[in-house]
């Protein structure tokens, strides 16, 4: 568990035992709920990296040009990752929330108007639509009935990984509301470099369109433009912002002005 | 006029032991370029592998552009750059009627930059030479897509460098210079570009 910095005088003391710390903590931290909210995204992003790359074989995605015959062949091979896979992934859909809470959280930290965090909400409250449900929803469907018309196996499969790869509108704005936030905030909740870096990510929602055109090659929706570095561009961005998102916990003060730098422990809390 | 700015631009938030800078405008940006480097870096290598695999393939297609097009762009680019570090140096000189003429001139050239790019496409596309055509025709549109569209940004960072010049409660030599920053990159990358998809035999 993560100390927040906070002596909070009148309290026990810390015990040094790890349950008993994490009771303190449950009992005397005012960011309890803040961490549980970080634990939970953090939760999240690892089931959904375990059942996206090791169950269904989503991560990395299997060759765009295939021909029927190996299509249904490739259900029959992940038949059993992927209905686990994706009962996994339905049941922690809800954890999608956390993120953007805690993201949407960051906003309303900041000395910006309150509209950036809603509109961040309205727009992420659908993110798990594009980002995984429609994905999971249509390979699940294919993987139920192996002996279904192949022609209508490719489908599904088509159908699955476009919604997975080609649907970047919703992140494409949110991720532009977040960095106009970051880099017109002057509390100094996140560093300008991570706003900056948001044009980085927001770039890949472009470059991801080739996929729709191109069915082989570097563009297709597994090309080494199109998904490699695409992805390797989103997972460093993903994870900078939740090492960023933690340091804004520990930096809470619950005030209203400019965020204690990290390591300038602040007394008092809410 | 320099030195007060920087100092109070220290004060505003940013490390406090920085009294000096390291590099012209806003540290943050050079994490963006650097990170923008290796992605554009990325793109070229994958460019060079393709091209590797199929050496004629890409002789023959890359023939089929028009050079004088990556000449004019690269100098109007190159021209729009001068502009820029025109501008910065008139701001360091507090000479901000001519900063703005200079980023407003910047801006002009962009525009000319990307209308050419558009009539070039335009041109392309009606020669039946499009996207999907062949592996030399993916990466010529997608490299010169994905500059557009950063010269594109770059138009709204200059609109804010303009903003920030316009209002004398406003200006600060930091934001100018890191406006600079980020357009001079994106003439760094279209000269690569230019070299890669236009020039390399």
């Amino acid at each position: 568990m993560n100390s927040s910095g906070l002596s909070v005088s009148g309290m026990e003391a810390r015990p040094s035992n790890l349950f008993a710390r994490i009771a303190w903590h449950w009992r005397n931290d005012p960011k309890m709920e803040l961490w549980i909210i970080w634990y939970s995204m953090v939760v999240f992003y690892f089931i959904f990296g375990i059942v996206f790359v090791g169950m269904t074989h989503v991560m990395p995605p299997p060759q765009p040009w295939w021909d029927p015959p190996r299509v249904v062949q490739w259900f029959n091979d992940h038949h059993r990752g992927i209905l686990v896979g994706f009962g996994i992934c339905f049941f922690i859909a809800g954890l999608v929330a956390s993120c953007n809470a805690i993201i949407a959280y960051s906003m309303r930290r900041m000395s910006v108007s309150r509209v950036f965090a809603y509109s961040y909400l309205a727009l992420y409250s659908l993110s798990a639509v594009p980002g995984m449900l429609l994905t999971a929803i249509a390979l699940t469907v294919g993987a139920m009935r192996p002996d279904r018309d192949p022609a209508l196996i490719c489908w599904l499969y088509d159908f699955g990984f476009m919604a997975f790869d080609g649907t970047m509108g919703i992140f494409l704005i949110g991720t532009l509301v977040w960095m106009i936030a970051i880099l017109i905030d002057k509390n100094g909740v996140f560093p300008k470099w991570f706003g900056y870096l948001n044009i980085c990510n927001l770039i890949t929602e472009f470059v991801i369109a080739t996929a729709w055109i191109l069915t082989r090659g570097a563009f297709s929706w597994n090309g080494l433009i199109a998904f490699w570095i695409d992805t390797a561009v989103f997972a460093i961005y993903t994870g900078v912002f939740i090492t960023l998102l933690r340091n804004m916990v520990i930096r809470e003060d619950f005030g209203t002005g400019p965020l204690p730098k990290l390591g300038a422990s602040s007394g008092g809390g809410g | 006029m320099q030195q007060v700015i920087a100092a109070q631009s220290a004060t505003d938030g940013a490390e406090p032991q920085t009294d000096e800078r390291v590099v012209p405008g806003q540290p943050d940006m050079w994490v963006f370029v650097l990170f923008e480097g290796l992605t554009f870096g990325a793109y070229f290598v994958v460019y060079m592998l393709y091209r590797m695999g199929n050496p004629e393939l890409f002789l023959r297609s890359q023939a089929r552009l028009n050079p004088e097009f990556g000449v004019a762009n690269t100098l109007v680019l190159l021209t729009s750059s001068w502009f820029m570090a025109r501008c910065v140096r008139s701001a360091r000189r507090a000479d901000y009627r001519a900063a703005l003429v200079n980023v407003s001139l910047t801006v002009v050239c962009g525009l000319l930059f990307v209308g050419s790019k558009i009539f070039e496409w335009s041109m392309k596309i009606h020669q039946g030479l499009v996207f999907s055509t062949n592996e030399f025709f993916w990466f010529y549109y997608f490299l010169t897509a994905i500059h557009v569209l950063h010269v594109l940004i770059g138009f709204v960072v200059l609109g804010v460098v303009m903003y920030q010049l316009a209002g004398p409660a406003r200006r600060s030599q930091e934001i100018v210079e890191t406006g600079a920053t980020y357009w001079h990159m994106v003439d760094f990358l279209w000269v690569i570009i230019f070299a890669l998809i236009y020039v390399m035999r």
